[in-house]
């Protein structure tokens, strides 16, 4: 803290300590009054949760055990490297014996802290950010000792200079049109600069064999991440939210204990399959959500209302960096050699991303493409186009999803919205309408 | 079979007694503080006027942003799918259904049979909505009724811009500091919002039977802004106000019909 | 003689590396999904090795022609599938390649550019090592070979250029700088014998010398670096090009452009540098620069995104190599 005081604030208001103290008080009991009520929600609307679920509902109190984990990691002289948007290679960040962990804010009340130091239109994950730094509430953010910021769109190259005064901050070009070869071996250029950023930074070298365990240690992630997916396919046995937690909590989760407790539950849900023990009717409509990032907790109001909606839908695929996006793709290594493994890791955070911050000669057809296999083969019936107001670059691709969507006969309903909370009475009249058009034409 | 559907709005609530088909009895109350109570007046009011007693409803559909509230419910509908019902069942051929209530405006587009295939609801603001009609009439100094046969008057058309009710109304001022005339200016209000919700029905999609429902639909002023808009003429059907309501009632008789089977 | 014996022993080593081979190839099929269809390929490699060695063992002319025979036929089906899979200079450039990896060198890429410019310069290739050999052939005519028939004769007579397009199958032991003669088999690096055996002079030796020193080398830094100007690979790539043989069931690579999420990886995998696979957006790939080594197909992360086909079947699909749940499959909702 004694480093905050020294440095001259260019962006962030000068507050004082005290009332800083204060606001974190009442915020901090906001934001858990908020996960536990989220919690409870997600176990109300599914009477028998699998056990695993007990551990993602702990991890998922961002103010408990994983805290206190990374705490004491830092003590023993462990880096911290946060990051603010999926493009930043956690494996490299891995191998350099760090601990990546991703800041991005959920909060509705820092969001509204935010607006002091930029404008109400920005997208709400920045001025939530902005005003969790400002009363130093996510224990993450906090913690890290480096941010690796990806300047994918306005906001986050903004976020990143706001921060800048708080933090040491890396950003990361990311080149606008991913389907050339000057744009990837620029960005590949980028991924290696990081790479002697973070030895640099850590002071630890990163050798093929740690990079080799770190890219390893996502391979078995992802197949986890993916054996969840797998379950989702067929008649629901995991609530739409339950699994989007679990997804979103492997983004501060110990990366290894997260793979087994995945594995875990997916043991249990393929068990429920064989006992044909569905969390929900098999005729619930299935939706998928697709657009901006969800981030715990404030933004669960959406899948809540989904699934314990009158009628109700089940949640069974998404298509967002807070979610799916975080594991979907591994690592395609074709020799072990640090050279293949670092052009490999560049390929994966780069050209397999679906982000609407990208254009080519067809659009972001990528992303239809996703959004049309997703619908065929986790056969969903309703799409969710889920906006946080503020967000320009998926509001704008709507019209083009919505007419690839049209085109296979899938509704897909836009629906914008913010952090806050108030609006939930107007969102749920919105849902259940969408739900009821979807049972409608279910049953015809 | 009788059937009744209740509309729980966020300004009116009204109610609606349906005899095998055919309307029997309406009955509609300020919603107030106390929304369940003001239901229940007036589910006692319309069964008064038809001569009914509560057992003899097979079965009871609520509907409205207070759907939740209602009393008596046997379920409940969204005011889309409501929406939906009442229009193609009072005007057959109409594929876009246009509701312009108080705090909310919606497009929905449905099929023969009355299902919702799609909808649009206004973005957060109440902009688009009745509500906005009423802060600009407060601005004008008018009643709200007088407003609508006031703007036919004018002759040319002013703009202002809609996008929040707040900001409408100090777009309002700025007019009449500028001198503008009574006329004129209401008429810059019905056209501002006949364009948001132009721009609503839009999305969905024209489809050239278009029915507007909901209290707004009551007002000249709008329906003739609407009309320039769409470059149409839209449908109203009588006692537009009721159409949640009926659709509520048509729901519970479909409901109450499955069950029977 | 000395000949003999060190065919005999090559033979042997052919069987005893064709076992352990196999055993390895066992070993690594339980380990990694990832890398298994490389591993089979290995195998069939090897097989392909030890099999065109016997078939070279014996009298040359009647079996060559065979052959040939049997080859152009299964070209017209499998395409340059022989290029990668069976092809046993290509095996010598793999064994290389593993090599290389052992000793932690990272690979080449030729630019982009200059790989197409060779791949559409194997025609010049191919001309000048065709012609090359028949002018010598009008300045120093050899003696005629009655006995053979008509075939044998053109191949190992007379027209002794037009085997060529078999000749890279000859080369299955480490070249020599001149020729290597066994009974009637030549033991040599592709084309060099022609050459060396019709110059037979000094600059002959020289150009086969520096030939193969710059195709092991080259292939030592660049994966698959010959057959990328592969004058045989044109010959099979050519057969295919014709019409007529739409109507035979093709072996190919097939892309789902809906399931292609363009991670690139078949991009950076492929051997020979081929980009159609991830420029084209689906459907069938055409290009003849793909020896249908099915590295991409094997590496693609998706389900079924690439597949390769014989006519309309697939015969090897991609799959997610981290193992997804098993249950998946039982229970996909209809």
């Amino acid at each position: 803290m004694s480093k905050n005081q020294t440095v001259e604030q260019r962006y962030l208001p000068e507050i004082q300590r005290k009332e800083i103290d204060e606001l974190k008080t009442t915020v901090k009991g906001a934001s858990q009054k908020i996960i536990a009520d989220n919690i409870a929600r997600m176990k109300k609307a599914d009477s028998h949760r699998p056990d695993t679920m007990k551990y993602f509902d702990d991890i998922a109190n961002l103010f408990g055990r994983r805290q206190q984990e990374i705490e004491a990691e830092k003590q023993k002289g462990k880096k911290i490297i946060g990051y603010l948007c999926l493009f930043a290679p956690t494996e490299l960040i891995s191998a350099a014996d760090a601990i990546p962990v991703r800041v991005n804010s959920g909060w509705y009340d820092t969001s509204k802290l935010g607006d002091r130091v930029v404008p109400v239109e920005v997208c709400p994950v920045i001025r939530s950010t902005i005003g969790a730094k400002m009363i130093e509430l996510s224990p993450f953010l906090e913690q890290s000792d480096a941010l690796i910021s990806v300047l994918t769109c306005d906001g986050m190259t903004k976020l990143s200079e706001i921060l800048s005064d708080q933090k040491t901050i890396w950003g990361m070009n990311v080149p606008r049109v991913k389907d050339s070869t000057q744009s990837l071996r620029f960005w590949s250029a980028e991924i290696k600069h990081m790479k002697t950023q973070i030895e640099t930074f850590t002071g630890n070298k990163i050798t093929r064999n740690s990079l080799k365990e770190a890219i390893t240690t996502s391979h078995r992630a992802t197949k986890a991440f993916r054996r969840l997916q797998e379950l989702r396919k067929g008649n629901p046995v995991i609530m739409g939210q339950d699994a989007m937690l679990v997804n979103q909590a492997y983004s501060w989760d110990d990366k290894k204990r997260w793979t087994e407790k995945t594995e875990a539950l997916c043991n249990e849900l393929e068990k429920r399959v064989q006992q044909k023990d569905w969390v929900c009717s098999p005729d619930t409509p299935r939706v998928m959500l697709t657009g901006t990032p969800m981030f715990w907790p404030d933004s669960w109001k959406l899948p809540a209302l989904v699934e314990e909606g009158n009628p109700k839908g089940i949640i069974v695929a998404d298509e967002q960096c807070s979610g799916e996006r975080i594991l979907n793709d591994p690592i395609g290594v074709d020799e072990w050699s640090m050279d293949d493994m670092l052009n490999a890791i560049s390929e994966r955070y780069l050209m397999a991303s679906t982000c609407p911050c990208f254009t080519s000669k067809d659009g972001n057809e990528d992303r239809i493409n996703w959004l049309l296999n997703k619908v065929k083969e986790w056969n969903i019936q309703g799409v969710i186009y889920y906006v946080l107001r503020g967000c320009m670059l998926y509001a704008m691709e709507y019209n083009r999803v919505k007419k690839a969507l049209d085109k296979i006969n899938v509704p897909v309903y836009y629906l914008d919205t913010e952090y806050t909370r108030e609006d939930v009475g107007q969102l749920k009249t919105r849902v259940e309408a969408f739900m009821e058009l979807l049972n409608a034409r279910i049953d015809f | 079979m009788i059937t009744l559907g209740i509309d729980l709005g966020t300004q009116r609530i009204k109610t609606l007694v349906l005899k095998d088909g055919t309307i029997a009895s309406k009955a509609q109350a300020f919603a107030g503080f106390d929304p369940a109570k003001a239901a229940k007046q007036t589910v006692n009011d319309a069964l008064n006027t038809a001569g009914l007693t509560l057992p003899d409803i097979n079965h009871i559909t609520a509907t409205g942003a207070a759907m939740d509230l209602a009393p008596h419910a046997n379920s409940t509908i969204s005011m889309m799918g409501a929406d939906a019902k009442a229009g193609v069942f009072l005007i057959p051929q109409a594929r876009t259904i246009i509701d312009i209530g108080a705090e909310e405006a919606r497009a929905v587009k449905c099929d023969e049979r009355g299902l919702m295939m799609e909808f649009v609801v206004n973005e957060r603001c109440a902009a688009g909505a009745g509500a906005f009609i009423e802060a600009m009439a407060r601005a004008l100094e008018m009643k709200l009724e007088d407003m609508g046969p006031l703007s036919l008057q004018a002759e040319r058309a002013s703009s202002i811009n809609a996008s929040c009710v707040i900001f409408g109304e100090s777009d309002v001022v700025s007019l009449i500091h500028r001198q503008e005339s009574k006329p004129e200016i209401a008429r810059a209000v019905f056209d501002a919002m006949a364009d948001r919700v132009c721009s609503m029905v839009h999305r969905l999609g024209v489809n050239p039977e278009v029915v507007l429902v909901g209290g707004v639909a009551k007002d000249p002023g709008f329906v003739a802004s609407l009309n320039r808009k769409l470059g149409l003429q839209v449908q109203i059907p009588p006692y537009p106000d009721y159409a949640g309501a009926l659709g509520a009632a048509l729901t519970a008789a479909m409901r109450a019909k499955g069950a029977a089977k | 003689m000395a000949g003999e014996l060190i065919g005999n022993i090559l033979s042997l080593i052919m069987l005893v590396g064709l076992g352990i081979a196999g055993v390895i190839a066992v070993l690594v099929w339980k380990k990694n999904r990832a890398s298994r269809v490389t591993f089979l390929r290995f195998v069939i490699q090897a097989v392909g090795l030890a099999a065109f060695f016997f078939l070279f063992s014996l009298e040359p002319a009647i079996p060559l022609l065979y052959v040939l025979i049997a080859w152009f036929a299964v070209t017209l089906f499998l395409g340059r599938f022989f290029c990668g899979w069976v092809c046993p200079f290509a095996f010598i450039m793999d064994i290389e390649n593993l090599l290389r990896k052992a000793l932690k060198i990272r690979y080449r890429l030729l630019p982009d550019k200059l790989n197409l410019a060779l791949h559409k310069g194997r025609y010049l290739i191919i001309t000048v090592f065709l012609l090359f050999p028949l002018i010598l052939w009008i300045f120093n005519p050899p003696p005629d070979t009655a006995t053979a028939i008509m075939m044998a004769r053109l191949l190992a007579g007379p027209f002794r250029p037009y085997s060529l397009i078999i000749d890279p199958l000859v080369p299955f032991v480490v070249p020599w700088t001149g020729q290597l003669i066994l009974g009637n088999i030549n033991f040599s690096y592709p084309y060099v014998a022609n050459i060396t055996s019709l110059i037979q002079a000094t600059p002959g030796q020289i150009f086969a010398i520096a030939f193969v020193a710059t195709t092991l080398i080259g292939a030592f830094l660049v994966r698959r670096i010959w057959c990328r100007f592969c004058p045989a690979g044109v010959s099979i790539a050519a057969l295919n090009k014709f019409k007529a043989f739409k109507g035979v069931p093709l072996l190919y690579i097939e892309k789902d452009e809906a399931k292609c999420t363009k991670c690139g990886v078949c991009k950076r995998v492929c051997p020979v540098q081929v980009n159609d696979v991830y420029d084209q957006k689906g459907g069938k790939i055409k290009t003849s620069q793909c020896m249908l080594c099915a590295r991409c197909v094997e590496l693609c992360p998706y389900e079924d995104t690439l597949k390769i086909n014989l006519g309309n079947k697939p015969v090897f699909k991609s799959r997610n190599w981290l193992e997804p749940s098993i249950i998946n499959e039982e229970r996909k909702i209809e």
